[in-house]
């Protein structure tokens, strides 16, 4: 720090009070009340020094946020673990979504070959979240460390998809997984209904359903989707 | 009445009735009740046609008629509602059910009186029994008795009902038709509002009808023709005790029947098929107990469940106590809990059930038409009512572009509604929150609609593909009655095969693929229409309970 001066040690100062969340160069100079150039010169010269650094945040992406050059920036700024160099990994997510389904299922059919009775069955289907990071973490297909949350997130879409369902028991405090007195437990189901019979005829899935009509430029009786579907 | 619901309606009277029905009943469709002379006035049909048309209305229970607006002495008004000419949609689904219940004459029944409307206890019996003759090898006929049988346990299952009498026409007979043609039914007192079906009290009661004989085979033309007209007189005369009451199909019956069907697949599918068949008991006790639009059945005890059980399912009474309790836990809610006498008293939530299916539907639909990706959000939001646009790709665990495309195309179809919470009272954009929602009752009726315009899609479609190829199917119906001439005038082969090679092979490819089209078409029409049954059964749930 030999050969910095009090204003640079002044930034140096707020910007390590901001942790590993970072702040951001307007927040700086409100903080150390320096015009705006004296605070970019001092930034630059930090940076050059190898004392701060910037990380681009991943909720705004113009924005950047200056924190101390030997912290871990805060799951908030990154993004955590969905978040790769500011990308959203969707094909990793949806790996894991394929991986805890598959997971679920085998675990529902395994309970309903074994031909108990059905509370029994309907019990061993259920899995706790623990168990399921527990069968993630082993399969390794993970290059970041997975906490049981986001396990959990990705348990949630699954339940947004209809495939999975959620239940919560109270469970005693130190049993294994559980959080707050309570353990989700999921389990793999069944749709309720087939397709429909609205989505088997083309006007079910025609791009231009409301622009037909008798007569018109598109009409039933010149429709090129009815002709594909009566020759297939 | 939406314009969709009037042109479907159209549609069926045209293919049902004919065009001169189809215009008198759109146009009593779109205008509400109207008299005589404002019907013959506004369409320009000659009276005769429109009395016969109001007649063919009338006898299929399309159209009612009562006195009119301006009181006792006023001529009497016709109505016509879309709900009733949407039923021939639905006609093949109550032939088949009727067949899987009650056999082939069971399935003869309904089709009988769905094609006359209503008619006697002794014409359909006669009817039926002929028609099971026909078909039947030679030397054996059907007995009448059978067929009354039949015909009771349907009207014991209340499947078929009695026609409501008529209200009395005013004293101006010059303004009004015919009544219609009921033979022998006394005038019963004036009544302002129409009797349904079901006030009358006598709806189910089957009339004691002296019906001997057996089915008689349509003689052959070698039969002496005077013989045959002197039978005919006789047959005539004959009257068997149930002159004037009239007998029509009890579609609301059929309804609920669907309507168990539906609920018993869907625990099939969602647990497993002994879980359908508890649930299938349990409905099948309250058929006669519970009225149709009730939310939910009587409660039952699981002691009278066990004892209804089918035998060939000898399940534990413990085993059974378990899967009621598994039923009761599903978050689907069919079955609920009212109480503990008994061993426990369960009911089927009727309309719970109705609105999770309608549910799925939703969701099907959407998943079909715009992706899982997109379902996903759908379910999401159906879960969690108001979510940001952040909040929507937080959860569903998609990235922000995709995300914000599928919501916006998803809204464009306002399949999904934005609703707008301001901070400040001025509503400045930059500060109100933007909540993404879906509700689910508007987004039914939509679908119904969409429903709707779909089979009327069909249907032209299918006139379009017989007009087009109406020179073919001319052809190869005149062929066919050229070979059936020949055939029954004993020709030789040579003749038969010069006959059938008049059809060139490419036309008989043609004539193939047509039926074919036309077989697609039809079956696509009654698939719609399971859509919106179900679709239609659940708004009319709402409709009853708020």
């Amino acid at each position: 720090m030999k050969g910095s001066d009090n204003q640079e040690k002044l930034v140096y100062q707020v910007i390590e009070d901001a942790g590993n969340k970072g702040i951001w160069s307007r927040d700086i100079r409100f903080k150390s009340n320096l015009p705006l150039t004296e605070v970019n010169k001092i930034l630059k010269n930090l940076e050059s020094k190898k004392l701060i650094k910037a990380v681009k945040s991943v909720a705004a992406s113009k924005k950047k946020v200056y924190m101390l050059y030997n912290i871990q920036p805060d799951r908030s700024v990154t993004g955590g673990a969905w978040y790769s160099d500011q990308d959203f990994e969707s094909e990793f997510v949806e790996v894991l979504n394929q991986q805890c389904f598959k997971f679920l299922q085998s675990k529902a059919e395994a309970a309903k070959d074994s031909k108990q009775s059905p509370m029994i069955q309907r019990n061993s289907s259920l899995a706790t979240s623990h168990e399921v990071w527990k069968y993630i973490c082993e399969l390794g297909i993970s290059k970041v460390d997975l906490s049981m949350d986001d396990i959990e997130t990705i348990l949630n879409t699954l339940i947004y998809d209809g495939k999975v369902e959620l239940t919560v028991i109270a469970a005693k405090e130190g049993t294994v997984g559980s959080v707050d007195g309570q353990m989700k437990l999921y389990r793999g189901v069944n749709a309720v209904l087939l397709p429909t019979g609205m989505v088997r005829t083309p006007c079910g899935l025609c791009p231009v359903f409301d622009d037909c009509q008798e007569g018109g430029e598109i009409s039933p009786s010149n429709c090129i989707y009815m002709t594909e579907w009566l020759d297939f | 009445m939406t314009a969709q619901e009037v042109r479907l309606c159209g549609l069926l009277l045209q293919e049902h009735f004919g065009e001169m029905v189809e215009k008198v009943g759109t146009h009593l469709l779109k205008s509400g009740a109207q008299n005589l002379r404002m019907i013959l006035h506004e369409t320009g049909i000659s009276l005769d046609l429109l009395k016969k048309s109001l007649c063919v209305l009338v006898q299929h229970g399309a159209c009612v008629f009562s006195s009119g607006r301006k009181g006792p002495g006023s001529p009497t008004e016709y109505r016509t509602s879309c709900d009733r000419i949407l039923r021939i949609l639905r006609y093949p689904r109550y032939i088949y059910t009727a067949k899987t219940l009650y056999g082939d004459t069971g399935e003869l029944i309904i089709e009988e009186l769905l094609q006359r409307g209503h008619m006697t206890m002794s014409s359909t019996v006669k009817t039926v029994a002929d028609r099971l003759t026909q078909n039947m090898e030679d030397g054996r006929s059907m007995d009448y008795n059978d067929v009354s049988n039949s015909f009771s346990n349907l009207v014991e299952t209340h499947f078929l009902q009695r026609c409501p009498p008529p209200p009395r026409a005013g004293p101006k007979e010059s303004a009004t038709p015919a009544p219609p043609p009921v033979p022998g039914t006394p005038t019963p007192p004036i009544s302002t509002a129409l009797p349904t079906a079901e006030s009358f009290p006598e709806c189910y009661k089957v009339p004691h009808v002296t019906l001997i004989g057996r089915g008689k085979r349509p003689l052959s033309s070698e039969d002496v023709d005077d013989q045959r007209n002197a039978k005919k007189a006789k047959m005539d005369s004959e009257t068997h005790g149930d002159e004037g009451i009239c007998w029509q199909v009890n579609f609301e019956r059929f309804h609920l029947h669907f309507r168990d069907q539906a609920i018993i697949s869907a625990v099939a599918n969602k647990l497993d098929q002994t879980s359908s068949e508890i649930v299938r008991t349990m409905l099948r006790m309250s058929e006669v107990t519970t009225s149709p639009s009730a939310t939910c059945t009587k409660p039952l005890s699981a002691n009278e469940i066990f004892r209804s059980l089918p035998t060939n399912y000898n399940i534990a009474r413990p085993i059974l106590d378990q899967y009621l309790t598994l039923l009761v836990d599903d978050p689907m809610e069919f079955v609920g809990k009212a109480g503990e006498s008994g061993g426990g008293m369960y009911v089927v939530n009727m309309h719970r059930a109705l609105a999770n299916l309608a549910r799925a539907t939703l969701e099907s639909v959407v998943q079909e038409r715009f992706g899982s990706r997109s379902a996903r959000i759908f379910r999401l939001l159906l879960r969690k009512r108001h979510l940001e646009q952040k909040q929507v790709e937080d959860f569903a665990m998609i990235p922000a572009k995709e995300a914000k495309d599928m919501l916006y195309s998803l809204l464009s179809q306002n399949l999904v509604q934005l609703q707008e919470v301001p901070k400040t009272p001025d509503y400045a954009p930059s500060r109100t929150f933007y909540l993404y929602t879906v509700n689910q009752l508007p987004t039914a009726r939509m679908l119904l609609q969409n429903c709707y315009k779909t089979v009327a899609n069909l249907i032209e479609r299918r006139l379009y593909e017989s007009k087009e190829s109406k020179r073919l199917l001319e052809k190869s119906q005149r062929i066919e009655a050229i070979l059936a001439s020949l055939q029954a005038s004993g020709a030789e082969p040579e003749q038969l095969t010069e006959v059938e090679e008049m059809i060139t092979a490419p036309e008989k490819q043609q004539l193939d693929a047509l039926r074919l089209h036309i077989n697609k078409l039809d079956s696509a029409e009654n698939q719609v229409d399971e859509t919106i049954f179900l679709i239609e059964s659940y708004v009319n749930s709402t409709t009853t309970t708020s």
